[in-house]
């Protein structure tokens, strides 16, 4: 966790939950544990207000607390800082789902992302009540929210315990693994009668189970998406297919989230699922030299590791996402110090340790040039440096010592990704600069369009509103434009920033042992 | 018996020993010469450079000269310009730099410049610059060709690297395998089968930029292999290992897209390091991004 996170999450929290929040999450997020005096005295807040921040987070599933070790009756919160970032995606979030199971999925996850947990009944009864799909029927939507839960889309959060001393005792909950994905059951008819008002919702039996997004299996299903379009930008269409039904199957057998490579899957299994389920002639005809190009293949998606069932296969995710995340690197290093300096890394990374000279040979640049590349690359931490002395020297001049480049792959990567958590702040800073220093103006005008609204509404004379509307002098409007137009681009430069954010991440759980946001069931 | 007889004699047993003939195969052939004259007559050979002297070990061991390799250097050369001759000679094709001449030698540096300039005029060695270093100059013999690590090979006018070459021979290669690669997408016979007609070996490529006419030097296909792999390291083709162990190339695309780091400035930005919340550069009064933005 560095700085820029900090910064950067602290903004996001700022975005969405106001000050408050921010102070306290702040305040969480530089410590491992604090209890609620603790962080009152820190932020100098009312006790009230950081409670009612602390219940947002938790209901965020942003907040975590356990009973103190020394004191079993005294709650210590803490952070969980890598899920902060989920709140940037709810938009794609969103996309995913409607794309998958249309508007009413859409308006499902909508509502599960707006309030982070909720029972099923609850938000139903919120789904049905928007305006948007009032077409569709109660029974849509349960039949939607429980393919969502057989998806493990929607997942529920651990239930509290229900102990007899409630009342002193920190609470505590029961998380089962086996009960994540189980379908609740959903009374239409007592949903019909709340929406009449002849119940409450107090009346609902599922009271004590609550729901939310699991961001872990949008997460896969985006991670599977670079996969898919990586192969298909290389090999082609229908080795994309092919992949995508290897991945398919794989997960039948292996934990999404396994972080160096798959279980086992043979050739018979692959064309027994492709034979059943695709009509691309083309694959089932070149079923084994499509997957052998893929196991060729320099991206080493695919691994061969045995002749079981006519070849044994496994994913090599550590393989796939390194590839994947350097040639992310290596567009960036193109694009800050131009195609010769790419040479010179890819050499680098070919070579593992290099010295000057070869360097400039074997990437066949000027002496001057490659040395110059070479040192903007080491002072901007892309490449690093390797020393060896040779021992003695005898105090007679300078010891002997070798400078060979090298490539710390991590440390590169981890550099990029504190580099996009940097930029992601930035444009967030800057697009809330816009808005603050344009802010009467933007005012000005949401007034105006709601009156005009109105207006129109009543069916006063076209003359009328349009004299109202020249309130807004062109000049006004033309700085209006450009002002919506950066916030435009700004906020688009958000959403492809956590592009590259994502891939770099992925790299980080599948090829490192690093702690990761990601777990299996969180 | 006169000293150029007893000369030729033992010429004639060294010459008939092909490693170099001990003091004691020489004696053992002329055990009829005594020890004295023997010596005057392997003086007088070593005069003319019919053979040279050799330690091996302890001992000693006599060599006969190729004939033809002394008959380079005129009649009327001192004793000072056959040595420095010789030891430009053991250089190779390599050369040998003034120093290591000096320390050879053991001439001074005025007299050993004397005899260079002398040697050079007439055009019996010659200075080549090394690309490595632009000052050091070594020596070699005049019709010598300068190994590669000297001159740097094809890629080198004088001393300067041929960027522009470097890069058209680049772009040509690439643009070949790309053509190569298009001319088998048309084909439709499974995608193994694509793969290997988009596969390119060095002597096509060899080939291809032959006809095309654009190298003024003769290019062999290592100085193409060369080439090919920093297409490789463009990220712009494929090395493959064939089973007979020889490379195959082809033209590859990018897995990804452009990220979307460098599509918005701060990905791209030199100043990033400095970028905070305080001081000269920060998001809100950013040049790049005023750009960026209007």
């Amino acid at each position: 966790m560095s700085a820029d996170y900090a910064h950067l999450c602290s903004s996001i929290l700022e975005q969405c939950f106001g000050q408050v929040v921010q102070a306290v999450a702040d305040c969480l997020f530089s410590a491992t544990t604090r209890t609620l005096s603790q962080i009152v005295s820190t932020t100098q807040l009312a006790r009230k207000e950081v409670a009612l921040a602390l219940a947002v987070l938790i209901k965020f599933r942003l907040v975590r607390f356990e009973p103190s070790k020394s004191n079993q009756f005294l709650p210590e919160y803490s952070l969980k800082r890598e899920d902060v970032i989920c709140l940037l995606r709810y938009s794609r979030y969103i996309h995913l789902v409607q794309t998958k199971y249309g508007n009413v999925g859409a308006s499902i996850a909508e509502e599960l992302l707006n309030s982070g947990s909720e029972t099923a009944t609850s938000c139903l009864l919120k789904c049905l009540s928007d305006g948007d799909n009032k077409a569709e029927s109660a029974e849509t939507y349960r039949t939607t929210f429980i393919q969502m839960i057989a998806d493990h889309y929607i997942i529920k959060t651990p239930e509290l315990v229900t102990g007899d001393e409630q009342d002193d005792c920190v609470p505590k909950f029961l998380s089962n693994e086996c009960d994540f994905f189980v379908p609740p059951n959903i009374d239409l008819q007592l949903l019909a009668q709340i929406r009449k008002g002849d119940a409450t919702i107090a009346s609902a039996t599922d009271g004590g189970i609550v729901w939310s997004l699991n961001f872990d299996r949008f997460h896969q299903e985006f991670r599977d998406d670079i996969m898919k379009l990586a192969i298909e930008r290389k090999l082609g269409e229908t080795a994309a297919e092919c992949f995508s039904f290897i991945l398919s199957l794989i997960y039948k057998t292996t934990d999404p989230w396994q972080r160096k490579a798959s279980n086992h899957i043979t050739f018979v299994e692959i064309k027994q699922a492709i034979e059943r389920k695709s009509n691309n002639l083309d694959l089932m005809k070149y079923l084994d030299q499509y997957i052998s190009l893929i196991t060729d293949d320099s991206l080493g998606f695919l691994r061969r590791v045995g002749d079981m069932g006519g070849g044994q296969y496994v994913i090599d995710m550590e393989h796939a996402f390194e590839s994947l995340a350097f040639a992310c690197v290596e567009s960036v290093i193109t694009e800050r110090f131009g195609s010769k300096a790419t040479r010179i890394f890819r050499v680098i990374r070919f070579k593992k340790y290099i010295e000057q000279e070869d360097l400039q040979k074997e990437a066949m640049i000027p002496a001057k040039e490659a040395k110059s590349l070479a040192y903007n690359l080491f002072q901007e931490q892309f490449i690093h440096v390797k020393v060896i002395k040779k021992p003695g020297g005898g105090g007679s001049g300078p010891a002997k010592a070798f400078y060979l480049f090298q490539i710390k792959e991590k440390d590169t990567v981890r550099m990029l990704l504190d580099n996009c958590y940097k930029s992601l702040y930035n444009t967030i800073r800057r697009s809330n600069f816009e808005k603050n220093e344009h802010k009467g103006l933007i005012e000005k005008s949401q007034r105006l369009d709601s009156i005009v609204e109105t207006m129109k509404e009543r069916g006063d004379s076209d003359d009328y509103i349009a004299e109202i509307v020249e309130t807004f002098t062109p000049p006004e409007c033309e700085i209006l434009n450009k002002v919506k137009n950066r916030i435009r681009t700004l906020s688009k430069a958000e959403l492809t920033l956590d592009d590259t954010i994502f891939l770099l991440q992925m790299y980080q759980h599948h090829c490192t042992t690093l702690p990761t946001g990601i777990k299996k069931f969180k | 018996m006169a000293a150029a007889e007893i000369a030729e004699l033992l010429l004639a047993v060294i010459q008939g020993v092909p490693g170099g003939a001990t003091n004691d195969d020489l004696t053992k052939a002329l055990s009829d010469v005594p020890a004295a004259s023997r010596v005057e007559g392997l003086n007088v050979l070593l005069k003319q450079g019919g053979i040279e002297v050799l330690k091996k070990g302890e001992k000693l061991i006599y060599r006969a000269k190729d004939p033809q390799k002394k008959s380079a250097l005129p009649k009327d050369a001192d004793n000072e310009e056959k040595i420095v001759y010789s030891i430009v000679e053991e250089g190779g094709n390599k050369g040998i730099w003034i120093r290591d001449i000096r320390i050879k030698s053991n001439l001074n540096m005025t007299q050993l410049n004397k005899i260079l300039k002398n040697l050079e005029t007439k055009k019996l060695i010659k200075a080549v610059k090394s690309v490595n270093a632009s000052k050091k100059k070594v020596y070699m013999l005049y019709n010598m060709e300068a190994d590669r690590s000297v001159t740097g090979g094809a890629w080198y006018q004088d001393q300067d690297f041929e960027v522009e070459f470097v890069d058209v021979l680049n772009q040509q290669c690439l643009r070949f395998l790309q053509m190569k690669r298009e001319g088998a997408e048309k084909k439709r016979d499974g995608p193994l089968a694509f793969k290997q007609m988009s596969c390119c070996t060095v002597k096509e490529v060899h080939k291809f930029i032959s006809d095309l006419g654009i190298s003024k030097v003769n290019l062999d296909e290592d100085d193409l292999e060369t080439i090919l792999k920093t297409v490789v390291y463009d990220g712009n083709a494929e090395r493959i290992l064939q089973s007979d162990g020889t490379y195959v190339y082809r033209a590859v695309n990018l897995p990804l897209p452009a990220p979307g780091l460098v599509q918005m400035p701060c990905g791209i930005c030199p100043v990033i390091k400095n970028c905070s919340n305080c001081g000269d550069v920060t998001a809100i009064n950013c040049q790049y991004m005023n750009d960026w933005l209007d």
